[in-house]
């Protein structure tokens, strides 16, 4: 076995973190549309999307922090732009970067691109693996749950805390 | 401009997504398995075997093999996981008429093993008899096999150098009806088991049983070889029938009498 199976399991990580966000991201800016919300109301869950994104991108710095162990070496990281690519997501915590919501989905989409690529290459190849198609899109499945939840999670917050503050 | 870019990449989304769940549904094209068989694999050769007379030395004529044949019994304890077992020492494959029973000074087979012929593949011409003497039932339980189970089965106490093919220590069983069993190799034996137990006089039942026929085999050095074949009959019996009454056995006793035959 050599690297390249690690380097397939931290890419499958990445996918598993962030390529779930992109859909979730149009659904819920294609819900708010349809409805009468107040502007305002729509721009603060288009922050809390990106606040969401950047809860999604410190959980996967505490899964790259969680594999460190004495002897680490940056050379153990095989995709390490990659891997750097996905903990930029953290930046989004900043403020002046999550109203510019269009960048968090951006930046989703490029681990999202990398779902099509593995879905295609199987797809396409002479002899697909459907196993691992199949696993793809559990993964997929796994990484819509996760930013839908930490979107809620942030969303019942913000209530719970506008509740405390008005009263 | 925007709701549309919006809309537009949703629908790409969905589009991708949905692909990949299709995609990851769809199921290869796996060989169909053959199709299983409506029925058991039966073969049936055409062996016959005949006693005849028994002449040594006769290898158209077949002889019991007593020293590798044997006739076991077990039951279940009352309450208990165990089984009793025991296998009767002395037994034939004779049918014993009623001027047969009595006692033989002999250490050896009292009559031939000469009433039994076996067909494979016509069951009509076969026919077994055989018969065990009680008093050898051994259990390994000396106490047991010469105390209480003499008393317990109606019989009398071993006499040593004699074979007691008395009416109170003989059960013979004689088949009635052999028939092909349908659903194995195997053949169906209807057969009555005759014995007095501990009643006043013999009784017959009439029982069914299978018997089983291990193939004709060569076996012996090269320069003497010679051929050996099977006989195995399995059947139930009711041992209140014929008057045993106990509180710790049960009461149904299942036989099985395995019969090796050569013709040396």
């Amino acid at each position: 076995m050599d690297n390249s199976f690690f380097a397939y399991i931290q890419e499958l990580e990445l996918i598993a973190f962030f390529s779930g966000f992109p859909l979730i991201y149009v659904v819920i800016l294609f819900a708010s549309g349809c409805f009468n919300l107040k502007q305002d109301f729509k721009d603060r869950l288009k922050q809390l999307l990106s606040f969401g994104y950047a809860l999604v991108g410190t959980l996967y710095l505490g899964l790259i922090v969680r594999n460190l162990y004495p002897g680490y070496s940056l050379e153990t990281i095989q995709n390490p732009y990659l891997t750097g690519w996905g903990i930029l997501a953290v930046f989004f915590w900043i403020p002046a970067l999550s109203k510019k919501t269009m960048i968090s989905l951006m930046h989703s989409l490029v681990i999202f691109s990398l779902l099509v690529k593995n879905q295609l290459m199987q797809l396409i190849s002479n002899s697909p693996d459907i196993n691992m198609v199949r696993n793809n899109m559990k993964i997929y499945n796994i990484s819509l749950i996760l930013n839908l939840g930490t979107f809620s999670c942030l969303l019942l917050l913000t209530f719970v805390l506008n509740n405390f503050k008005k009263r | 401009m925007k709701t549309f870019n919006n809309k537009t990449l949703m629908i790409f989304l969905f589009i991708v997504s949905v692909t990949g769940y299709i995609a990851s549904c769809t199921n290869e094209n796996e060989a169909i398995p053959l199709a299983a068989t409506t029925g058991p694999v039966i073969t049936r050769g055409s062996n016959t075997h005949l006693p005849g007379n028994m002449t040594v030395g006769n290898s158209n004529e077949w002889k019991l093999d007593k020293a590798h044949s044997n006739v076991m019994w077990s039951t279940s304890y009352v309450g208990a996981a165990g089984l009793l077992t025991g296998r009767f020492n002395q037994f034939g494959m004779h049918e014993v008429i009623d001027a047969e029973m009595t006692t033989y000074s002999t250490a050896g087979q009292p009559v031939k093993d000469n009433s039994w012929e076996f067909n494979e593949s016509d069951p009509t011409k076969t026919f077994i008899n055989g018969y065990v003497q009680i008093n050898t039932s051994n259990t390994g339980e000396p106490g047991r096999d010469a105390g209480c189970n003499i008393s317990a089965l109606g019989t009398t106490a071993i006499i040593s150098g004699t074979q007691n093919l008395g009416i109170t220590n003989l059960a013979k069983i004689k088949s009635t009806e052999v028939k092909l069993d349908p659903l194995s190799n195997d053949y169906i034996v209807t057969l009555s088991l005759t014995w007095k137990g501990t009643l006043g006089a013999p009784i017959t039942k009439t029982l069914v049983g299978k018997l089983k026929y291990i193939k004709r085999a060569t076996v012996g050095t090269t320069a003497a070889p010679y051929d050996v074949f099977g006989l195995q009959l399995k059947f139930q019996f009711n041992c209140r029938d014929f008057g045993i009454t106990s509180t710790s056995i049960s009461d149904k006793i299942d036989i099985e009498c395995n019969m090796n035959f050569n013709n040396k």
